[in-house]
């Protein structure tokens, strides 16, 4: 940068400068980016190179050259551009671009209509007029060239690419919205923060705005291909400036349906129970999702069960995503950066879950300078730490989470006081840039919960992921990452008490992953992403062992599952006009259930049953066993009557072959997963969505209203009493069911202000049935039933106050239809005591759910320059205290049948959190 | 699993709370038959029969009365039981073998007939010891057993308990109404109480190795329980049971008592081993066995556990003088007396309760085994 300020004084000289010291350049150059270039020359000539490496890393240098001085040389070489150059008598070159003069430059003089057009479209940005002046001084004074200059500007499009940085920290920034004022396009950064535009050669404005960061506008002029790396300044309070949504636009202009997105701002202020930030229960927040009770963050998204879910942080699958048996979400909140949910329009590069792909995005550290972070709650601790490992190229962060909640077991009746349970939590993730066009990154998570009750029975589960990401530039137009990955999840349960039966019971899956992902940039108007994955699974469905030397306990180990998932896939964004853009995928998935293991095969059109297996057949080690494969389409399109209004439409279908054993209500740490065999077919379904999406006042008011039909197949179900655990035949125990789930999701939603936040409003049906002729008394006479987390009405809340820099306020509400429940029919009396008699599952509901939360965030001072920055959160998770009942039944006591409501959270429970930032 | 659902339950203590949870109720006209008993091998075969009840009927045991119940072999030989109460049948003793198949015909009042499947009659180990330990200040008590052949695998047990009580204050006057009390001696001082099991007890060593069932836990007798005050017994009947019976009994289990757990399994359907032959998809509840029994006696007194029995008696003295005795009577009642010269001057009185032993629901008779 210092160069630069050198270089207005040198450039003066440059005719002067000319002519001295004769030395001759020989060579032949292809392709050579300029910084090689000058570097040949150096190595033949006493010359030395000055230049800002940005100004010239769109030049390349193709010429054959014999005998030249360098004078000559380089005007050849600069000709066509705006690089100039000056060399002083000690052979030293100055390379600069041309300094504009003044603020408005001759290209609008190319394109006197552009210009015209570019003010009207500037109100279809909700820009209030003192952000613009804002920004303006910031930004304006400058205009950014890219590509080779010409002296007239071409005709027919360019393709820009590059990335948006925080100018602080060097953090690639998610999902910044870019936003060409002339074309009324806008394309969004990835997860890299990397973005490609294709627009006409020529001047333009480009608005950049991201959650967090100061709105920018970039002057741009541009010649032919290139780059453009652009840096945000972070959104500091103090600023009298409302914080703009990336999402802004972007709710309206993307083809997809059934997109929400959530940045860990919004995430921390949703006040959540003992005050800890809660991914999971801010998803939970969002239309069409929805859980069947408290302590269970199973996710049901549009009528999916909990296991159709692909839970993904990085790119690695995380199995389970709860610490405590569900009461936290094991996401550490310092790590993240974003939450993506995907409900309906689930990009064909993520496959093998029905409902919804919730894609968790972890920040990557400061590239800059060392910082970090630390918070103490009620029941958790947390740290995490970060910095550059090299400067500007590598960073880490360094995240970790534990509890202390020992105490509440203090709490409990003398009978469990020696109970103990802990768990932690460790991120690690480190980016490493080797060169502008290749980047690596690593993530490595860590989660491990131990329960110990009364010292007898202890149980652990653990979750271990590993992921290295190469990302590699093949040009402005193409982009490719290729990971490898490995992601393991575990529980045990051990008990040496009494030791004739001192067991260990364990479970684990693990994963080994594989894949390449491509976009390409066709055309302005064709984005092409194709790629393909594969998976390699590896189960031990259980395992049952004498832990004591005593123990009679027959080692009982159900033979290991494994199995590979491949996929190809291949999608197109084509924009058809600036109204209509459609957008289509197909992903073909391939699946194979490899040996070795024993299969069973039983008669057809019979219940499966030991008594009716007519063959068993051992198959060798890796030996493919059977394959199921098929395509999965995914299909959008939009069509926007105006830039605030527009419509889509969607289809969708997933195919699953993984399932997770459970018949419980809530999804318990113990449930296991099962791969898809010759018995048990894959899980398939498909979605039809409709949305309607408006903003209003500038787009700072966002509705939508999303309805979608979705059908599944070969959803499972269980016979009364099945066991699941350590069961080898869990095909005799399975029951083949269908669903329907229909419904509809409407949202206002208010980006900016000082009050902020959404309301939705969900309707939405999951009905089921058997579907499964072998069944002789099938669930409720064959007829459709609700599943366990029906619930018809769902209305939320979430606001946030901002009463002034430092002190907000927020403010949750959430009601929902009660889920259903069996209730008893009558009442017998059987051994000794009144029991209940079920049927008709699910036929009636608890009573519905109402639940309030508030908090208060305090910030301390915002000087930017001390050393430590706290704030502190307070709250009241349930403020009203309402019982709200989890489950309804009825159990045999003394003799008597006695009805009770179990609520989780029952009462008002106060937080209080503090975090510290350095 | 049970231990996990456990600390849920306590989670849910300190931020949760359990409430009463009144049924709402539903219409419905079901009633089902419900078949109770085992096929004694060896010894008498009660088999109880009931319908199941609306939810809010007043009554907790509807018996289903004249009907014809019979248990055939599969040589063709029947054996009809005889009525012995309301929905009670009964056979002193149908002759049996071990591994021989029989099963139940059942002819209701209303011509219906039922029909369970074959089911072979089953060996039952002796019980090697009832044992006790004693936990949280409460004892558990637990049933030991083992088949040396390895074939029993499942067993299911029921139980009687019998416990002595005795009164606080030892009485031996006694009031007889009015303003009248005598002296009688003692009386009603010592009590015995009795309970029978409510619960399904089953247990399994299908896991190990070898058939050794080792503390398969029975009941638990809560922290100050009157019934370890003096002296508890328990005699326990144990019971092979086939393995789809284990199962039916799980079930019934886990759906009647089990639940209230934040990961409760659905409550699912009961399919029993007994049809309705004329309409196949009518329910039956229950599930016949046929074994022979072994029982089993423990003794626990009250000084081998140290057990700490609390009783809130207080004594008061009441003036030997009609207006004052009526003041206090029946709610106190006199023990004993306070004499002046040869007169008495004051009773002392206590709560019914606590010099009456059959107030607290004491039988006077002494147990044979006692």
């Amino acid at each position: 940068m210092r160069n630069k300020l050198l270089f207005v004084f040198f450039l003066f000289l440059a005719a002067a400068a000319k002519g001295q010291t004769p030395s001759l350049v020989s060579g032949h150059f292809v392709n050579l980016p300029a910084k090689k270039f000058f570097q040949q020359v150096e190595a033949q000539t006493p010359y030395f190179f000055y230049y800002d490496s940005t100004q010239v890393d769109s030049l390349t240098v193709n010429m054959l050259v014999q005998d030249q001085k360098v004078p000559e040389l380089l005007q050849k070489v600069f000709r066509g551009t705006d690089l100039l150059f000056a060399i002083d008598d000690q052979n030293r070159v100055f390379i600069s671009k041309k300094i504009p003069l003044q603020a408005q430059l001759p290209p609008n003089f190319f394109q006197p209509a552009k210009a015209q057009q570019r003010t009207d479209h500037t109100q279809s940005l909700a820009i209030t007029s003192t952000m613009e002046s804002r920004r303006q001084a910031v930004s304006e004074n400058k205009i950014h060239e890219v590509g080779i200059k010409t002296n007239t500007i071409k005709q027919g499009n360019v393709v820009v690419s590059g990335y948006v940085r925080n100018e602080r920290s060097g953090e690639p920034i998610t999902s910044a919205s870019l936003f060409v004022d002339s074309l009324n396009r806008n394309v969004v950064t990835n997860q890299e923060g990397y973005y490609t535009l294709t627009l006409p050669a020529g001047s333009h404005n480009l608005y950049v705005q991201s959650l967090g960061m100061q709105d920018a506008k970039f002057k741009v002029i541009v010649y032919s291909d290139g780059t453009l790396n652009l840096e945000l300044k972070e959104h500091v309070a103090l600023l009298k400036e409302v914080v703009v949504s990336a999402q802004k636009l972007a709710n309206v202009n993307r083809v997809q349906l059934g997109v929400d997105r959530l940045n860990i701002e919004a995430i921390k202020k949703v006040p959540a129970v003992f005050g800890e930030a809660d991914i999971l229960r801010a998803v939970l927040a969002l239309p069409g999702v929805k859980t069947v009770g408290e302590a269970s963050t199973g996710l049901n998204v549009r009528g999916g069960s909990a296991d159709q879910n692909l839970v993904l942080m990085n790119g690695a699958t995380v199995y389970n995503p709860s610490h405590f048996f569900g009461m936290f979400a094991a996401f550490n909140p310092e790590i993240v950066k974003d939450v993506e949910l995907y409900k309906s329009s689930i990009p064909a590069k993520y496959g093998g879950r029905l409902s919804s792909v919730l894609d968790i995005g972890l920040r990557e550290g400061n590239k800059k300078e060392i910082t970090g972070s630390a918070g103490i709650g009620i029941v958790t601790s947390r740290f995490n730490i970060e910095g550059p490992l090299a400067k500007e190229r590598t960073s880490f962060i360094l995240g970790g989470r534990t509890t202390y909640a020992n105490w509440l077991m203090k709490l409990l009746p003398d009978e469990y006081k020696d109970a103990k349970a802990s768990f932690y939590d460790v991120n690690l993730g480190i980016s490493h840039r080797i060169n502008p066009k290749n980047d690596l990154y690593f993530t490595g998570y860590l989660s491990n919960d131990r329960f110990n009750l009364a010292s007898d029975t202890t149980y652990g589960y653990s979750n271990r992921n590993f992921n290295l990401r190469w990302r590699h530039q093949f040009s402005n137009k193409m982009m490719a990452n290729f990971s490898v990955g490995s992601d393991r999840y575990e529980y045990a349960v051990k008990s040496t008490r009494n030791k004739v039966n001192a067991y260990a019971l364990g479970f684990d899956i693990n994963q080994f992953n594989l894949r390449g992902d491509f976009s390409y940039v066709a055309s302005p108007s064709h984005t092409l992403e194709f790629g393909a994955s594969s998976i390699r699974y590896k189960l031990h469905p259980g395992s049952y062992l004498p832990n004591s030397n005593e123990s009679l306990v027959t080692p009982n180990i159900v033979s290991p599952e494994q199995a590979m998932e491949s996929a190809i896939y291949l999608s197109d964004r084509y924009t058809i006009s600036s109204q209509f853009s459609i957008s289509g995928g197909i992903r073909y998935s391939l699946f194979q259930y490899l040996g070795g293991r024993e299969v069973s095969y039983y008669a057809p059109g019979v219940p499966k049953d030991e008594s009716t297996v007519i063959e068993t057949k051992a198959y060798g080690s890796g030996k493919v066993i059977n394959t199921y494969q098929g395509p999965e389409y995914r299909l959008s399109a939009r069509f926007a009557f105006s830039p605030s209004f527009s419509i889509k439409a969607g289809y969708n279908s997933q195919r699953q072959y993984i399932h997770m054993l459970s018949n419980t209500t809530a999804i318990a740490p113990t449930d296991v997963w099962k791969l898809s065999d010759p018995n048990i077919k894959p899980q398939q379904g498909d979605q039809v969505s409709f949305g309607l999406y408006k903003n209003f006042k500038s787009n700072t008011i966002e509705t939508s209203a999303e309805v979608y039909y979705k059908k599944i197949r070969n959803y499972l179900d269980y016979k009364p009493g099945a066991t699941l655990v350590l069961n080898h035949h869990i095909e005799t125990d399975v029951i083949n069911t269908r669903g329907k789930a229909y419904g509809a999701e409407l949202m206002i939603k208010k980006t900016s202000g000082k009050l902020n936040g959404w309301v939705s409003y969900t309707y939405s049906r999951i009905l089921l049935q058997v579907d499964d002729p072998t069944v002789s008394l099938p669930v409720n006479n064959g007829k459709w039933y609700p599943a366990n987390y029906d619930k018809p009405h769902d209305v939320t809340a979430i606001g946030n106050f901002k009463v002034n820099h430092r002190f907000s306020l927020s403010l949750n509400m959430t009601y929902s239809t009660g889920r259903p429940i069996t209730l008893p029919i009558g009442r017998f009396y059987y051994a000794g005591s009144q029991r209940v008699l079920y049927a008709d599952r699910n036929s009636y509901r608890i009573p519905d759910y109402f639940r309030t939360d508030f908090s208060m965030n305090i910030d301390g001072n915002h000087k930017v320059k001390q050393r430590t920055h706290n704030s502190w959160t307070i709250g009241v998770y349930n403020l009203t205290g309402r019982r709200n009942p989890f489950s309804v039944y009825y159990v045999s006591e003394a003799g008597q049948v006695s009805g009770y409501k179990l609520s989780i959270f029952g009462n008002a429970i106060p937080f209080v959190n503090f975090n510290i930032r350095f | 699993m049970k231990r996990i659902n456990l600390l849920f339950l306590l989670l849910v203590v300190i931020a949760g709370c359990r409430d009463r949870y009144e049924l709402p109720l539903r219409d419905n006209d079901v009633s089902l038959l419900v078949v109770e008993g085992v096929l004694n091998v060896g010894g008498p075969t009660n088999i109880t029969l009931s319908r199941t009840l609306k939810i809010n009927d007043d009554i907790s045991f509807k018996p289903e009365l004249n009907a014809q119940l019979t248990v055939e072999d599969k040589s063709g030989n029947s054996f009809p039981l005889t009525t012995m109460g309301p929905g009670q049948y009964n056979h002193t003793q149908v002759p049996m073998v071990v591994g021989e198949e029989y099963r139940l015909r059942i002819r209701t009042a209303n011509n219906k007939e039922y029909l369970s499947n074959y089911v072979t009659a089953v060996h039952t180990p002796d019980i090697d010891s009832i044992s006790w330990r004693k936990e949280n200040e409460g004892v558990r008590v637990y049933a030991n057993s083992h088949d040396p052949s390895n074939n029993t695998r499942y067993y299911k047990w029921n139980y009687d308990e019998t416990w002595e009580i005795r009164s606080y204050y030892p009485a031996e006057y006694k009031w007889l109404g009015d303003a009248n009390i005598i002296y009688f001696g003692l009386y009603n001082y010592q009590c015995w109480k009795y309970e029978q099991s409510s619960n399904i007890l089953v247990g399994t060593t299908a896991q190990l190795q070898a058939d050794v069932l080792s503390e398969a836990p029975l009941t638990f007798i809560n922290p100050g329980s009157e019934k370890l005050s003096v002296r508890y017994s328990i005699l326990v009947r144990q019971q092979s049971l086939t393995k789809a019976a284990y199962e039916y009994f799980s079930l019934m289990k886990k759906n009647t008592e089990s639940l209230g757990t934040i990961f409760d399994p659905q409550p699912s359907e009961l399919r029993g081993n007994i049809h309705c032959v004329s309409d196949p998809q009518e329910d039956v509840i229950g599930y016949l066995t046929a074994s022979s029994f072994t029982e089993k006696r423990l003794f626990i007194t009250a000084s081998e556990t140290q057990w700490r029995y609390f009783q809130d008696c207080q004594s008061i003295e009441v003036a030997n003088h009609p207006d004052s005795i009526k003041l206090w009577v029946p709610t106190y009642l006199p023990y004993s007396a306070n004499t002046e010269g040869l007169g008495i001057k004051s009773y002392n009185m206590a709560y019914t309760r606590c010099v009456d032993c059959t107030a607290r629901g004491g039988n006077l008779s002494r147990p044979s085994y006692w």
